[in-house]
């Protein structure tokens, strides 16, 4: 198995920090939906809700790597050390960055099927994971698993704001399209690099929208319990 | 997933005829407010009051009273919210 760095060199370091930001906007979400399962004890709250907070950490990981490898970029002298600590933090980081992110998005399509089969759930982890580690570009062909699961959810989401018309349901609708298109650009990053920016800059909007819709939902609250 | 939204407008219905009713309600005041059977309201106020979400009196004609607690208080003022994330993401 190879492992491709799709970064350009002056975006290293940019990445660390939108990949942290991604993980605090998805840490408020995670929060409020853990207090939305214990007060409903819903399932597919706490599915959705395990889903998030598995790509969060996913974003963690891969930047906690990261800075690891600037660290000791920046302060091993000899090259040789330099080189196998690159790529041992960037085996690490990415790979499990793969792992995690690849379950995340799936139990989400698994809570977009509002069914009750862990087979489906298990079946669809198993394949997606061993096709991934079999294949010679791991990180290419989990942009590729990781761009169809998020059409499906786009759809899910598109389908939801057309059976629910309101504002907060179009910026979660807006926002997976965003996180889609982002990963459809992290596909073609293995040949050209801007994509893996462009990537990233698709992925803030998602995000910010995802904050957004946050805002609107917390706001309501906090005008009931002034007045 | 409807029948979900059902039960947390049921729950949200429930505490709301306890609280307006000066935080300490009847059965049947709360069968009549809760429009549901009576089998089906007792299964809900059990898991309330399991839940911590209500607690059960005696009052002087030794008859069964229910008042909000702090936890019955803190799911009205999130109600809107919790409704609202559970649409948002149609969960």
């Amino acid at each position: 198995m190879l492992l491709p760095y799709f970064s350009p060199g002056w975006f290293f370091g940019y990445d660390i920090i939108l990949e942290l930001l991604f993980a605090v906007a998805l840490l408020f979400i995670v929060i409020f939906a853990h207090k939305v399962y214990k007060t409903t004890t819903q399932r597919s709250v706490q599915i959705f809700g395990i889903g998030l907070t598995l790509m969060m950490i996913s974003y963690i990981v891969q930047s906690i790597f990261n800075i690891l490898t600037i660290y000791e970029l920046q302060n091993n002298i000899s090259f040789l050390s330099k080189a196998q600590y690159y790529l041992i933090f960037q085996f690490l980081g990415t790979y499990s960055h793969i792992i995690l992110m690849n379950i995340g998005l799936v139990l989400i399509l698994y809570m977009t099927f509002k069914v009750e089969n862990i087979k489906i759930l298990l079946t669809i982890l198993a394949v997606s994971l061993f096709a991934i580690f079999t294949y010679d570009f791991p990180f290419y062909l989990f942009t590729v698993f990781a761009t169809i699961y998020l059409v499906f959810i786009s759809l899910y989401f598109i389908k939801n704001y057309i059976n629910n018309r309101s504002k907060k349901t179009l910026i979660v609708a807006i926002a997976f399209i965003f996180i889609l298109l982002a990963n459809a650009h992290f596909i073609f990053s293995i040949n050209h690099q801007i994509f893996y920016v462009i990537g990233h800059i698709l992925e803030l909007i998602a995000y910010l929208f995802i904050l957004w819709n946050f805002i609107l939902v917390r706001r309501y609250d906090k005008k009931k319990r002034k007045t | 997933m409807i029948r979900k939204r059902e039960r947390l407008e049921i729950i949200h219905d429930i505490l709301v005829a306890i609280k307006d009713k000066r935080d300490t309600a009847k059965p049947t005041h709360i069968l009549y407010k809760s429009n549901l059977s009576h089998q089906m309201l007792m299964e809900y106020i059990n898991e309330l009051v399991k839940k911590e979400f209500i607690v059960e009196k005696i009052d002087k004609e030794n008859k069964k009273t229910y008042s909000l607690t702090q936890k019955g208080f803190d799911y009205l003022a999130d109600y809107e919210s919790i409704k609202s994330f559970i649409e948002s993401y149609g969960l």
